[in-house]
């Protein structure tokens, strides 16, 4: 690692402290919803429970 | 009074929504601001005419332009504002072609389906919210399950992907959180629809109210930069 590349990576940004710990959590129980979602619509989709509205 | 004030809450904050994203689309282009715009006028649609059924009562117009702007086009056309950001131009417009086309086609089944009121019982919905049972014709409904599935991909995953490059990155904390708002509000009135057809009364409107609210206050979020969003760690020392 050249001494340009250790210096940017020691370099960190962070983001207020209340938002380094949220962010992620919300990012992450937003994926899970989605592939929820998606597989919930494919499933009315097919048929397989309720009808769609 | 629930089932009349909440969707005509929901309407009124989505044409407000829809001039503050056509205003900036006027002030600084880009035609993910003028197919968000369409997308929020939609939402608009779908709530008043959720308000005058809630109000008047039944309406066959009223229900058509419901099901059409409300239950089928709004969250495809917000995710397609979405892909207009994200995309290449080529595929954002490949993909604007189809959504145009499949538009009209869900127009035309909608307009020419026969409709059954008495089908919405109290069983299901609580007789004072809208519901897709009342169209009786065939190889309608079917249509909802598509057009939502690319608008809540396209428009949540568009929303959570962005958040997460400005997350990793570091930068812009405000459409960092913006976009999680955009994401969640996105998918609040699946959850209503999901909940409704669980049979829980008036869910779906509830859904769509916080869906809308959620969505304004992310893009407000998006396009407001606030103070102090970055913190520089100080550089470790190099030998």
């Amino acid at each position: 690692m050249t001494e340009q590349e250790q210096k940017k990576s020691a370099s960190r940004r962070r983001y207020p402290q209340v938002y380094e710990k949220l962010i992620p959590i919300a990012l992450a129980l937003i994926g899970i919803v989605i592939i929820a979602l998606v597989l919930i619509t494919m499933g009315v989709a097919l048929g397989l429970w309720a009808r769609p509205i | 009074m629930l089932d009349s004030l909440v969707p005509l809450l929901s309407g009124t904050i989505s044409f407000v929504f829809a001039f503050f994203v056509l205003k900036r689309y006027v002030e600084r282009k880009g035609t993910y601001l003028l197919i968000w715009g369409i997308g929020t006028i939609f939402y608009g649609i779908g709530g008043l005419c959720e308000a005058y059924y809630g109000f008047k009562g039944w309406n066959p117009l009223v229900f058509r332009l419901w099901y059409l702007f409300g239950a089928i086009l709004v969250a495809a056309w917000l995710g397609q504002g979405t892909v207009f950001l994200l995309a290449k131009s080529k595929w954002a417009y490949i993909t604007l072609g189809i959504l145009v086309l499949a538009s009209l086609y869900g127009a035309f089944k909608i307009f020419t389906a026969t409709l059954d009121p008495t089908q919405m019982p109290a069983a299901i919905h609580n007789a004072s919210e809208l519901s897709g049972h009342a169209i009786t014709s065939p190889g309608v409904r079917i249509l909802t399950p598509f057009f939502n599935m690319y608008g809540t991909l396209t428009l949540v995953g568009g929303a959570a992907y962005s958040a997460f490059l400005f997350w990793r990155k570091r930068v812009l904390l405000h459409r960092t959180i913006g976009n999680i708002l955009i994401a969640v509000g996105a998918m609040l009135p699946a959850f209503g629809g999901f909940f409704s057809r669980l049979q829980i009364p008036g869910m779906l409107y509830i859904g769509e109210f916080l869906g809308i609210l959620l969505l304004f206050m992310g893009f407000l979020r998006s396009t407001t930069p606030m103070k102090n969003e970055v913190i520089e760690t100080a550089p470790l020392p190099v030998n």
